[in-house]
């Protein structure tokens, strides 16, 4: 890696892409009308169920209405990941150093391989052969990055697309390539409908308009590599790595020690203001075998996420189908290497900075988890808001806090101290004047009497001695379908509580106790 | 070896205090909370006393004083602006929101690891739960900060509570909410004058501060 230095064309990548992957995890074949479920849509569909005009992201009953005889099934992300191992076994035989992107896609470098095998037709051919003889309708693709090697995967069985032959291969393509509907949006309404138009345009203006995720689209676009890679490629110092004496007898063991390990390795490359491109996982086996993978990263995998992935390379390795946790031999040792460093832009991965959570709490934090499921113990982030209760953001230890933070200046926010009591919905109350009357606050933000009485969540009235407001509150009113508003008052009552409460659409509701 | 002796050494005696606020120094006796104790907080305003725990806790805790952990459970409501107002730090924060049935077990794995849990228990503690995690409590040398059913606990030391409080700042029709002056006392013994929290959210003696506030007015 050492040499690729800040080059920014990218390397001659071959990829192997198997057509609608989730449906061949959960056991359909391609010529059976067959569909995979996520959410009360598809996800995938087979080729036979195309046929007749079933789409991905159809509601299941639109589909069924189309092909009566589809068969349906949940989708099943683990069996993709383990299933899809076989497959990376099978290119690994003839190309050693494969990347799995995603469960259906891996990638291997070509330039070598093809030199080995007599030209990159050649190596395209041997790999497909190779995963078709495995058993997985595939297409392999070779060409300048991964993004163009996966697109010439996908057309017709395969494509290899020649050196330096990249943006004339994309350019003809539709934007939707990119996966990233607002930027198509966006760039269709300013008359850009391919990649070539949209290569075309000025790379800082991108940067300008779109932000970091739109210069990484561009570079996709023109055919370079998404992000300049890290001139320093001090992977070595970042490798972390856990023995187990004795050996870990257990998948789950193992699988713990990785989401400690991942754990360790993201805050030490977010301490560094960098993320990965790729993760090596490696596992030695107590018989001295060593199983290595390499894992699509970019900075988008939780702790969580990586452990699974160390589950999936472990299921591949079972001695046999019946002994159903056993690792086999026992694991010696586990090792996460960074692959590729890149500076992390897009991202805010050290908003939690140096407090790393430690050993200790992972293990009590992990314990709890069992007990309650993942998002059962969650870590606060403060950010900007205008409620107190958008103001805190929860995620689940071992996660990445979410990027695009809304941030300040938030007109309409609360002043003075924070409420100590802010309840995750807001309770119903009701606000009486000293007639009985309820309080309401006409549309030029006048009061209809002064409040005297409030009553919190059905509970008995409270004589109110001191209030203020109404202090208008209006949201997205850009947005008919969104747009709230409402009118707030802090109201103290004669027995010393104090209450955030705020009247929409003629009701009362106690945003936060000031307890 | 040290370790194992302070896990040896009967109800955290020889273990340093587990912090708590500047301003409430004068409130609970020896300047901090004994570790391994359960504390019970009440009154009105007992939703800032406990946060403000955890913000001493979480300000001046740790092995070494530059912070420690601590986990909130069973508090869904709990107001983190607000902790942090008073000196937490929210990135060594856990939050178990909705522990259910298992708030014991839940308790007791984190009791292991941080210096203080608030908790306020989703229904009325068993005798048998409450006697084992005070136990567990004892022996990692973590504070139990009880939110609710103090009075259900058996072996509770130490009972803050708001006896007072007014808040400050809001007229009729006018002002904001800026500050509340609250007599915190320990139970069976004096106390003290507190803004619980003060105009910026920190917990400062009310005393000195209504001198300089009346100054500026």
């Amino acid at each position: 890696m050492g040499g690729r230095g800040a080059r920014v064309t990218a390397d001659r990548v071959l990829a192997v892409w198997c057509p609608d992957w989730p449906a061949t995890a959960v056991g359909i074949d391609a010529a059976t009308p067959g569909a995979v479920v996520e959410g009360g849509r598809l996800a995938a569909c087979t080729a036979a169920a195309r046929a007749v005009g079933v789409r991905r992201g159809q509601r299941v009953r639109d589909a069924q209405r189309r092909c009566p005889d589809l068969v349906v099934r949940e989708r099943d992300a683990g069996a993709e990941g383990r299933l899809f191992e076989t497959v990376a076994e099978a290119v690994a035989e003839l190309v050693p150093k494969v990347e799995v992107v995603r469960p259906g896609l891996c990638a291997v470098p070509a330039r070598g391989a093809a030199r080995f095998y007599g030209g990159e037709e050649a190596l395209r051919v041997h790999l497909q052969d190779a995963v078709v003889e495995a058993g997985y309708d595939c297409g392999a693709g070779i060409a300048d990055g991964l993004f163009a090697a996966e697109l010439a995967a996908r057309r017709g069985g395969g494509v290899v697309v020649p050196e330096g032959g990249t943006a004339a291969f994309l350019a003809p393509l539709p934007l939707w390539v990119l996966d990233r509907p607002e930027l198509a949006g966006l760039l269709d309404r300013l008359g850009v409908r391919t990649l070539g138009d949209f290569a075309a345009l000025p790379a800082a203006s991108v940067a300008d308009r779109f932000g970091a995720d739109g210069a990484a689209a561009h570079r996709l676009a023109r055919g370079e590599e998404p992000r300049p890679l890290a001139p320093a490629a001090a992977t070595a110092e970042r490798t972390v790595r856990a023995a187990f004496d004795p050996p870990a007898e257990r998948a789950e063991q193992v699988v713990f020690t990785a989401k400690r390990l991942a754990g360790e390795l993201h805050a030490a490359l977010a301490a560094g203001g960098t993320t990965c491109v790729r993760l090596a996982v490696t596992i030695g086996f107590a018989d001295g075998r060593v199983l290595e993978r390499l894992w699509r990263h970019d900075g988008t995998l939780s702790s969580a996420a990586v452990a699974e992935r160390v589950r999936w390379q472990l299921a591949a390795w079972r001695p046999e189908p019946g002994t159903d946790d056993a690792v086999w031999g026992g694991v010696a040792w586990v090792e996460l290497a960074p692959d590729q460093l890149v500076p992390d832009t897009g991202r805010q991965q050290a908003l939690w900075g140096q407090s790393a959570v430690t050993e200790r709490v992972a293990r009590a934090a992990d314990r709890v988890q069992a007990l309650l499921g993942h998002a059962g113990v969650v870590r606060p982030l403060l950010v900007a808001g205008r409620d107190p209760g958008e103001r805190v953001v929860r995620v689940p230890v071992g996660d990445l806090p979410p990027d695009g933070r809304p941030d300040g200046p938030w007109p309409g926010g609360v002043p003075g101290p924070a409420p100590a009591a802010v309840p995750p919905e807001p309770l119903p109350a009701e606000v009486t004047d000293a007639a009985g009357a309820r309080v309401t606050v006409s549309a030029r933000c006048a009061v209809s009497a002064p409040p005297a009485w409030i009553a919190v969540g059905g509970g008995p009235a409270e004589e109110v001695a001191a209030w203020t407001g109404p202090w208008p509150v209006a949201e997205r009113w850009w947005d008919p379908a969104r747009a709230r508003r409402r009118a707030r008052f802090q109201v103290v009552t004669a027995g010393g509580r104090a209450y955030l409460a705020a009247v929409e659409g003629g009701r009362w509701r106690i945003e936060a106790v000031y307890d | 070896m040290a370790q194992a002796v302070r896990a040896f050494a009967p109800d955290g005696a020889g273990r340093e205090p587990v912090p708590v606020l500047s301003a409430l120094r004068p409130v609970v006796p020896g300047g901090g909370l004994r570790p391994g104790s359960v504390v019970g907080v009440g009154g009105h305003g007992a939703g800032t006393l406990g946060l403000a725990l955890v913000a001493g806790a979480s300000r001046h805790g740790g092995a070494d004083g530059a912070g420690g952990w601590c986990a909130v459970v069973g508090m869904p409501d709990a107001g983190v602006a607000a902790a942090a107002g008073m000196g937490a730090a929210p990135q060594r924060l856990l939050l178990v929101d909705d522990p259910g049935d298992r708030w014991p077990d839940v308790v007791a794995a984190l009791v292991e690891a941080v210096d203080l849990v608030l908790l306020r228990p989703p229904e009325r503690p068993g005798a048998a739960a409450a006697r084992r995690l005070s136990a567990l409590a004892r022996r990692h040398g973590c504070v139990l900060a009880l939110a609710a059913f103090a009075d259900a606990w058996p072996g509770v030391r130490l009972r803050l509570r708001v006896d007072e409080s007014r808040w400050e700042g809001v007229g009729a029709g006018h002002g904001v909410l800026r500050a509340r002056r609250a007599r915190v006392s320990a139970e069976g013994r004096g106390g003290a004058w507190l803004w619980l929290p003060g105009p910026s959210g920190e917990v400062a003696p009310a005393e000195r501060t209504r001198t300089r506030l009346e100054i500026v007015a």
